[in-house]
Parts: C-alpha cells; structure tokens; sequence
C-alpha cells in the first residue's frame, strides 16, 4: 500500500491503516454515472476503493457539466459515453483503482450479475424503475445499496441493509406514477445538492467497507441546502411493522417482470427512452450501413445516432436507445420499430 | 402552541416557498384539510383522488410513519412535528414525481 497517498486518510482515526487496507480490498458499483454516481465515483476513486464498476446507459452532454463532475467539454463534443468518461478520468485521478465501465441499461436480467461479486451498491440512477429492481436484486442477494436523490436543492438519502433495516419497499410502497402524468415537473438543479447527498452517501459507504456499522446513520435523511436544513427520520419501527413484499415475502417482482421492452419519457429533455434487450451486443457498424440511405448517421466508439425528420435515435450496443425530438412514447417506439427495428 | 409540519422543497411552491407551516388540529386528515384550505392544490400531490394517502408519499408524525400508526386518524396535539417526505426520482434529469 502506497502509505503517503492516503496518510491523511489513514491519520483519521476512524478509518485508520486497516481501515484503509480494507477500502483498497473492497469493491463498490456505482449504478447510474450522472450528477450523483460522477461525484461517488470520484469520492469513491480519492479514498482508494480498490474496484468501481460503473455502469450508465448513456451520454455525455452539454447541459451535464454544470453537475456532473467528473466529464469535461470534449466529452460532450464527442459524446462519449458516461461510463468510459467516467473510467478514463478515474484512471487519471487513481491508478490505484481498477475499474470495469459498463455501457448498459440495466434490467432484470442484468442486475443480479451486476451486484452479486460487490460489497456494496450506490444508487445514482435517475428513476424508480431501476430502484426498485435494484432494491429486489439487493435484498435476494443481502447486499448493502445507499439511495440517493436530489432535485432543485433537495435531497434524500437512506442506506438500506438487507435484513438489518428497512428496505426502499418497506418505505416508499409504490412506484411513482411515470414521468409523462402531470405531476412530472422539472424544478432544475444546483451542484450543491448533488455533492451534498453524493458525500453522504460515499461516507456511508465508507463505513459499510471498513466496518464501521454502528456509525451508519439509520434513517431517511433530508437535505436542503438552498435553506440550509438537515433533518432525519429515524425508520427504526418502519422494517417490523411494514408488509414488505421483497423483506417479509421474498417475492421479487421486479425481477421477475417478463421481459418487456419498456419506454420511459424522459421529462423535460423532449425524450424518450426505449430500454434494451437483455444480453444482446448489436453490431453498430452493420446498422449504420442500413440506415445510411434513410437520413444522417454518425458512427461512434460506443454508439451510433441517426438523425431522420427532425428526430434524433442514439442507439447503444445492447439495444437501449434514447430518442429525441418527441415525448411521445408510442411515436418512439415506433420509430425504433421502423428503423432499429429489433 | 400549534402542530409544526415541515414542507418539502418539491411542494414549496404551494406554500409561497415556506418550509415550516404552523397549523393547530386534531389529526394528520384535519391538518391536510387545513392545509390545503391555505394553499388549493398541495393536497392533490399527497392524496389519492379517493382521499387515501398517495403510496410514494409519507408522512412522519414525530419520526414514525403514520401507515403504522392510525393512518390519516392519527393523533396531533400542540407540539408535534409531522414531516412529509415524498420519493423523489430525481439523479441527472432533475426530474420531480410527487
Ligand atoms: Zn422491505
């Protein structure tokens, strides 16, 4: 172990050299790399994490440098994907740091694979939908995952330890109704609130890998820092009382959804998302040459994106698309069906 | 004296961006009515057009949730804070349900 990199980590008690030699044994997925996963990453990455599986469906964009920050101008102008943005600037950062980007969506079929070989999980998705199969696949296989969420200059945060507290089910019952009902706005975001949840949840990951679980902070926090207040519910009673069908029943319907591809407009970006397959690699290069004739295609490392009649279809290896141009999600399946068709 | 209920950011802006409302009732029902009565429309985001309380939403009276206490029956007296806590997707799109 290279002592001096980390000396003013190891001097804090708390975690101390063994504490250390534990974080560079340990092993952290940090699912969804936008706002919140970057600013894991990055955390996770400084304090010598030894692996980081990072896993994003999709790509670097202007509009992301204002929050997410481990990506820069040229990611954007080549829109590379946030995992691989993610990775390489890791590799800069820590070379102590091994990690394994991955360019997916993340499903049913996936997710179990993804969490199994880690010693904890940390949400930095964007939606509900993958949450709550994030949740089923954690309590199944008895791993920790950290929520996290942030809009405006609020934030939530909870640590959900399979068995011990209660899970997001136990919590939150229901999914959120989808992004496209009426009571989906978009209320922005600062920066701020993002690093505020991120190192909250980071630092509980750093108590979970160096054992420190008297210290995990037990509830569901609450952070604005726009009015600067910080209050946590305590969930004590919440896990023996709720009638929880992952905790209680060990019924993981989120898993077991047949495979259906889903769309899921994503508010106030005019698009929508068309999920992926499963396990299939598409062959970019081949589906370029078809759609040449058919409008304007741009060939990348990692995708492909096909302009036609003023929409825009962003086509990753694994099928998952995100389209532009329309909030409407029947049209964009049916311009997936017309053009990817798959 | 009266009931503190401690409103989330993403309804603030049916509470003229108000973070602490002091409002004086019997029940957590009565405090929405209450509510609601003050600022038309925040209810809508935490019941069902039934009445019943949105699934994605809580309410903590005191730290405890009140879907194991009485429900909406629960019991408030001066002194009390309730808190409201709805789930928020959120993450890179700066998207709001609730
Ligand atoms: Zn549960």
């Amino acid at each position: 172990m290279n002592r001096e990199k980390y000396s003013r980590q190891i001097l804090f008690r708390e975690i101390g050299e063994s504490g250390q030699e534990r974080l560079l044994r340990s092993r952290a997925i940090i699912i969804g790399c936008g706002a919140l996963g970057a600013a894991q990453a990055e955390m996770l990455a400084r304090a010598g994490v030894g692996f980081l599986r990072l896993v994003d469906r999709d790509f670097v964009e202007e509009s992301n440098l204002q929050r997410q920050i481990m990506f820069e101008e040229r990611d954007a102008a080549e829109r590379l994907p946030k995992a691989i943005a993610c990775a390489r600037r890791i590799a800069r950062i820590n070379a102590d740091v091994q990690t394994e980007p991955v360019v997916a969506d993340v499903n049913y079929k996936n997710i179990e694979r993804l969490i199994t070989d880690v010693d904890v999980v940390l949400d930095g998705t964007d939606n509900f939908e993958t949450r709550y199969l994030i949740n089923d696949a954690c309590v199944k296989h008895g791993k920790p995952w950290i929520y996290g969420a942030a809009v405006g200059s609020y934030g939530l945060t909870m640590t959900i330890r399979p068995g011990v507290t209660p899970c997001l089910r136990c919590v939150f019952e229901k999914i959120p109704p989808p992004a496209s009902s009426p009571t989906c706005d978009t209320a922005g975001i600062i920066l701020p609130v993002i690093l505020t949840v991120a190192s909250i949840q980071v630092t509980e990951a750093l108590k979970l890998l160096t054992g420190s679980i008297e210290k995990l902070h037990g509830g569901v926090i609450q952070v604005d820092v726009w009015e600067t207040s910080f209050h946590r519910v305590s969930l004590q009673k919440v896990r023996e009382r709720a009638d929880c069908p992952a905790c209680r029943h060990r019924r993981f319907e989120f898993l077991e959804a047949s495979l259906r591809q889903s769309a899921l407009t994503l508010c106030g970006r005019n698009a929508v998302h068309i999920s992926g397959l499963g396990d299939v690699s598409l062959d970019l290069r081949e589906i370029a040459e078809r759609l040449k004739p058919l409008g304007e295609v741009t060939l990348k490392e990692f995708l492909l994106v096909f302009r036609v009649n003023g929409y825009e279809l962003t086509l990753f290896p694994d099928g998952h698309c995100i389209i532009k141009g329309t909030e409407d999600m029947a049209l964009a399946r049916s311009l997936y069906a017309r053009y990817i068709g798959i | 004296m009266s009931v503190t209920v401690r409103i989330p950011q993403p309804l603030r802006r049916f509470t003229e961006n108000r973070d602490v409302i002091e409002l004086s009732a019997g029940t957590v029902g009565e405090l929405l009515e209450q509510l609601e009565r003050q600022y038309p429309g925040i209810t809508e985001r935490l019941r069902e057009p039934d009445g019943q309380l949105r699934r994605f939403v809580n309410i903590y009276v005191d730290g405890e949730d009140i879907r194991f206490l009485s429900g909406l029956a629960t019991e408030v007296r001066d002194g009390t804070e309730v808190s409201i806590i709805p789930a928020i997707a959120g993450g890179s799109e700066s998207v709001l349900r609730c």
